[in-house]
């Protein structure tokens, strides 16, 4: 009977839309699972018509209201340009590491790992990873990492994460949208649901941009039977296809 | 790029265990346990020595000034690959006219158990279900699920190839399958073929020292299976954590593998 009981309170505890979700051993929500965005974002975080390899697709720009990435005048013509140059200027094109928080968004899978210390991020694309503290660390000074430096915490239900330490070699999209080495992130990551992952990411860099900009998406927990991550070794792919390629 | 300047530089200074015995199990002491009473094997660790990412066997110092260094094989008992006659060819071909080919040189993950010996270490995480381990080369990762769920197919082939994990009493053993044919395990061009088979046995011995063993099969190259073995330390450095190994961002190491270029510089 006090077993019932209790399993009762748990289910009446957990019925709430927003803690629909499993716990962890140290009481913390279990954002545990290989996750994917399934949005256009990787081809441009504004809305946009269909280009080459990209479908049309709305914003995942929720603030400023427009829906636009509010660069200063310099930097809306430099973004222009990156445009322009898309499919030889984009660090992807060169397999490099493909930076935060567009790693989030690429058409492939992550796994979260937690454990009381730590939230390790293991992406398919180009096997990077991400090993955030949660332990009130400070960010590194003076580095900079192709990935950033990460640093969380938790706020109620949300995995919040701070990143800083990022280079300016990265970009946002395929679309040319771009940073500087000023650029400071604050990741949010609130489990909505069985399958679901709200992210929510605030941007902010005073040297590109006029103000913070904040992009929101779900992401899609993969249920598949034996889904599992693999590998993508981008450049050995890109040097097998150069040799294959007429002299 | 930084890093792999590095790694050279590691591979000229290091022989932290340099000279010293392949591992043998030591007398158990305490460690860490989980709450389901499994090791605690979290933190971060590296190989006792990096020699092995020169070459395996006994080396004698060689024409990049790496220093020499002991075979980790303890198995078969005179420290050698038992190659092939073919497979002995094919490596001596590689090593005296190939160096250039070596995958790390080209930025590519290091496979298994490559990875086990590369500089700069590594960190374990136990999640529910999982050991998991990040890897400062390469941000190499290996997801090692101690579910008992099956391999991929045969004709999904890897880098790391996949893992697959379970406890042997104290002993993490991880079965690894599916890497393709394309790494090493040196820079002396000692190789495998696709159908290479690891087992690994990771013993915790005490707090800070995993005995760490790995049998290879192969019967493509190999006339037997062989084993390697050496001590993986933690790090007890405070504070000290992995950091980026952006590789192909900035290689610049692939000229260095020529002598003609290097003198160059």
């Amino acid at each position: 009977m006090m077993r019932l009981g209790a399993q009762f309170l748990i289910a009446v505890l957990l019925s709430g839309a927003a803690l629909a979700q499993t716990r962890t051993a140290d009481g913390k929500p279990d954002l545990q699972g290989i996750w994917q965005a399934r949005n256009t974002a990787a081809g441009d975080l504004e809305d946009h018509g269909a280009s080459q390899g990209i479908p049309a697709g709305r914003r995942v720009i929720v603030d400023p209201p427009d829906g636009k990435i509010p660069y200063q005048p310099w930097a809306a013509a430099k973004r222009k340009e990156n445009y322009n140059h898309r499919a030889i200027a984009d660090p992807l094109g060169k397999c490099f590491l493909a930076g935060v928080p567009r790693i989030t968004y690429l058409p492939f899978p992550f796994q979260i790992f937690q454990t009381p210390q730590f939230i390790a991020i293991a992406y398919e694309y180009d096997h990077a990873t991400r090993t955030i503290a949660l332990n009130g660390s400070k960010h590194l000074e003076d580095i900079d990492f192709w990935m950033g430096d990460s640093r969380g915490h938790w706020e109620g239900n949300t995995l919040v994460v701070e990143v800083a330490d990022l280079n300016e070699q990265t970009w946002l999209d395929l679309a040319g949208d771009f940073h500087s080495d000023s650029m400071k992130l604050v990741e949010r990551y609130t489990r909505t649901g069985p399958d679901t992952l709200q992210y929510e990411v605030t941007i902010e860099d005073p040297k590109v941009f006029t103000r913070p900009w904040k992009i929101s998406m779900p992401l899609y927990r993969h249920t598949e039977k034996d889904f599992q991550i693999y590998e993508y070794e981008c450049h050995d792919y890109l040097e097998e296809a150069r040799k294959g390629a007429p002299k | 790029m930084t890093r792999s300047a590095c790694a050279l530089v590691l591979f000229l200074t290091s022989g932290v265990a340099f000279g010293q015995a392949p591992a043998t199990p030591a007398k158990a002491g305490p460690f860490k346990r989980l709450p389901d009473g499994k090791p605690d094997l979290q933190g971060i660790w590296a190989a006792g020595t990096f020699s092995p990412a020169d070459d395996v066997e006994d080396h004698p110092v060689d024409r990049f000034q790496i220093r020499a260094g002991k075979s980790i094989i303890i198995d078969p008992p005179g420290g050698k690959i038992p190659y092939q006659q073919w497979a002995l060819d094919k490596k001596k071909d590689l090593f005296e006219h190939h160096m250039y080919e070596d995958p790390e040189a080209h930025c590519t993950l290091s496979g298994v158990p490559r990875q086990m010996y590369a500089p700069f270490g590594f960190q374990i995480f136990q999640p529910a279900g999982y050991v998991v381990i990040f890897f400062e080369a390469f941000h190499a990762f290996r997801i090692i699920p101690l579910n008992g769920g099956p391999h991929p197919p045969e004709s999904i082939k890897m880098f790391e190839g996949d893992s697959r994990g379970r406890w042997e009493g104290d002993t993490l053993v991880v079965d690894v399958t599916n890497q393709n044919d394309k790494t090493w395990f040196d820079m002396a061009g000692n190789f495998h073929s696709d159908q290479i088979h690891v087992v690994e046995r990771l013993t915790p011995v005490d707090a800070d020292t995993i005995n760490y063993q790995a049998t290879i099969t192969d019967p493509k190259v190999y006339t037997r299976p062989w084993t390697i073995g050496f001590a993986i330390n933690r790090n007890k450095r405070p504070g000290y954590e992995l950091m980026e190994f952006a590789c192909v961002e900035g290689e610049q190491d692939l000229q260095h593998y020529t002598a003609g270029e290097g003198a160059k510089k």
